[in-house]
């Protein structure tokens, strides 16, 4: 800290201390860390532009020497071998998206995702209006249901939720996909606490102008919420983007239905060894999207997790 | 206050749901618990305490439990620690802080299926990236240390395979995943200690770094840190994705990564042996509960006397 270099006496004479040894140290761990942090990520995009053959050499440094190779199945196909010919960055990359129906999972993806988020929302938000803003018999009641249900992983609750929704005939469908997630409790815990800091004036003044409850959800309370909202989102689209658990278990066999990871997994299952190059493309397509938002708006991330997570 | 029922349409959906989605299926758990029920089955028994017996005499279980306790007591302390250490490093320097605090939140942002089979391959016993670097260290003076010299002559580890490594592996892909989270927790908490005390403690003869952090910042952080733990019990417990997307055959290595969540999946969704998965869900939900309301009371208790 600068500061408390400042206030002792003799740090003035020797202002380039705080870069020699201590720092320097703090630097080199820092480095070290962020290489092993960083190793899965360059070899996931380093494997996703090499050739089978580099891959399995370990050559070509990081992009590969992107020289032409044969590519066997089209050559099963029938076509000419001069046609067959391909750099294997594009080769990668558009076996991703044919031999899998990679799109098709990415659109389930963002689907799933955002009506995770929208529904969340919609029943979160007035449920923590009511719990601030008004008064009415069984709040507390209500709110130490909430405090309680926090206690509950919904993945841990996996298998009972499985059996009702295989009762209802819901298996194999969006509805399985989304259904358990409706209720956030932590959303409605989030902005509550939110909520109880807005002044109560602002509310009495919209009533006053005469609008009514549902109209000052919507337009009072939830521009006021945007912080909150925000550090929400973040929470739910990281976790329902990246869920692995819960569509593997009520997702089977239809392809269509597949959201990212598990189309993923599935690419994993039939891989032989020239497949790698392939998957790692996919593994890229599929962390892009959120990697690419959190660079973006890394500091609003780092707000809105810090936001959520003070208690 | 108006006089109007529109309370009952704010809170009724959120109430409704909450009873369906988390609370009944509590009671469908504990329930299904003490049959032998599986789907697509009518003839389901009542078989009273017989899956808990089960789960806690018989040898597949007991590797269950062992597989989850090694992951979660490794992953826990050292995802808080570095976590920490991190956050305390980054705070110190002058430079370079947002770059680090960028690339060790990656991970948390990455799903966590894609990175295990990026894993995979770093693994990997002849073309992965980790044994050919370990391979490179040899006839150097790395060789001094006995496991390393080892490693030159036999061969590195099969990391993901080897039943000595296999779980130590999984639950290092689990410190990597999660502890840029917690670093960017005890940031936040870091940046809430006022300047004041530093000075303070200061004044009261603290100088060095290390009393710093002993007298202000770890009390301070102590809110942070009961919250930080139980987010990293509760979420290593529920681990799953790396489990299955090394071992979907079940468990790995003589079932030393056995873990519960995967225990869960396999007894009922793939062996559709309900009563005793739902018999592991409510010892789960037990173990999950029992923790959190751990951290409720410290932090109660800690309210009550700052």
């Amino acid at each position: 800290m600068s500061d408390t270099a400042l206030s002792q006496p003799g740090a003035v004479s020797v202002p380039s201390f705080r870069f020699s040894s201590a720092e320097t140290l703090k630097h080199v761990v820092l480095i070290l860390g962020s290489l092993i942090v960083l190793l899965p990520f360059y070899v996931m995009v380093s494997y996703s532009f090499k050739s089978p053959a580099e891959i399995m050499q370990n050559t070509g440094g990081f992009f590969g020497a992107q020289e032409l190779f044969r590519d066997d199945y089209c050559i099963k196909l029938g076509r000419d071998v001069a046609d067959c010919m391909v750099t294997p960055v594009i080769y990668n990359y558009s076996t991703a998206f044919e031999k899998a129906p990679l799109l098709r999972y990415l659109f389930n993806g963002v689907v799933v995702t955002a009506s995770i988020f929208f529904i969340q929302v919609l029943v979160a938000l007035p449920c923590a209006y009511a719990l601030a803003k008004l008064r009415f018999w069984g709040r507390e009641a209500v709110f130490g249901l909430v405090l309680f249900c926090l206690l509950i992983p919904v993945h841990a609750i996996a298998l009972p939720l499985y059996i009702m929704l295989a009762k209802l005939g819901l298996t194999n469908s969006y509805a399985a996909l989304v259904i358990p997630w409706t209720i956030s409790v932590f959303g409605i815990f989030l902005m509550r606490q939110f909520f109880m800091t807005v002044p109560d004036d602002l509310i009495d003044a919209a009533r006053m102008d005469g609008m009514s409850e549902f109209s000052i959800i919507w337009n009072v309370m939830l521009p006021t919420a945007i912080p909150a909202l925000l550090a929400f989102a973040i929470f739910s689209v990281v976790a329902h983007w990246n869920d692995y658990f819960w569509p593997r278990i009520v997702i089977t066999g239809d392809r269509s239905l597949f959201t990212p990871p598990l189309g993923l997994r599935e690419f994993k299952g039939d891989a032989d060894g020239d497949n790698f190059g392939p998957m790692m493309a996919t593994a890229t397509i599929i962390v892009l999207p959120l990697i690419v938002a959190f660079l973006v708006a890394q500091r609003r991330f780092i707000e809105g997790i810090t936001l959520s997570g003070m208690k | 206050m108006p006089d109007s029922r529109a309370h009952l349409w704010f809170v009724g959906p959120a109430l409704i749901l909450m009873v369906l989605i988390l609370l009944l299926p509590i009671l469908v758990a504990a329930g299904l618990s003490f049959t032998s029920y599986s789907l697509g089955n009518p003839g389901a028994e009542f078989v009273g305490l017989e899956n808990y017996e089960k789960i806690f005499t018989r040898s597949t279980y007991e590797k269950m439990f062992g597989a989850t306790f090694r992951y979660v007591f490794v992953v826990v302390p050292l995802s808080v620690g570095l976590g920490l250490g991190a956050a305390l490093l980054i705070n110190s320097t002058n430079r370079f802080g947002d770059l680090y605090k960028t690339i060790y939140f990656l991970p948390v942002m990455a799903a966590l299926i894609a990175m295990a089979i990026v894993w995979e391959f770093a693994f990997h016993p002849t073309i992965g990236i980790v044994n050919s670097t370990l391979e490179r260290g040899c006839g150097s003076f790395l060789e001094a240390w006995g496991w390393f010299a080892h490693g030159c002559e036999r061969g590195f580890p099969l990391w993901l395979t080897d039943r000595d490594y296999a779980i130590w592996t999984v639950a290092f892909i689990g410190v990597w995943q999660g502890f840029g989270f917690n670093m960017v927790l005890y940031l936040a908490g870091l940046t809430s200690v006022p300047r004041e005390l530093y000075h303070a403690a200061e004044m009261d003869g603290a100088r060095t770094a290390w009393d710093r952090f002993r007298l202000v910042k770890w009390p301070m952080l102590g809110p942070t840190t009961v919250f930080v733990v139980t987010i990293s019990f509760i979420r290593s417990f529920q681990v799953f994705d790396t489990v299955e997307a090394f071992y979907p055959q079940g468990g790995g290595p003589s079932k030393s990564v056995y873990v519960m969540m995967f225990a869960i999946y396999e007894k009922a969704i793939q062996q559709n042996l309900m009563g005793i998965g739902a018999a592991i869900t409510v010892v789960f939900l037990g173990f999950v509960m029992f923790l959190t309301l751990i951290q409720r009371w410290l932090v109660e208790r800690r309210v009550h006397y700052s």
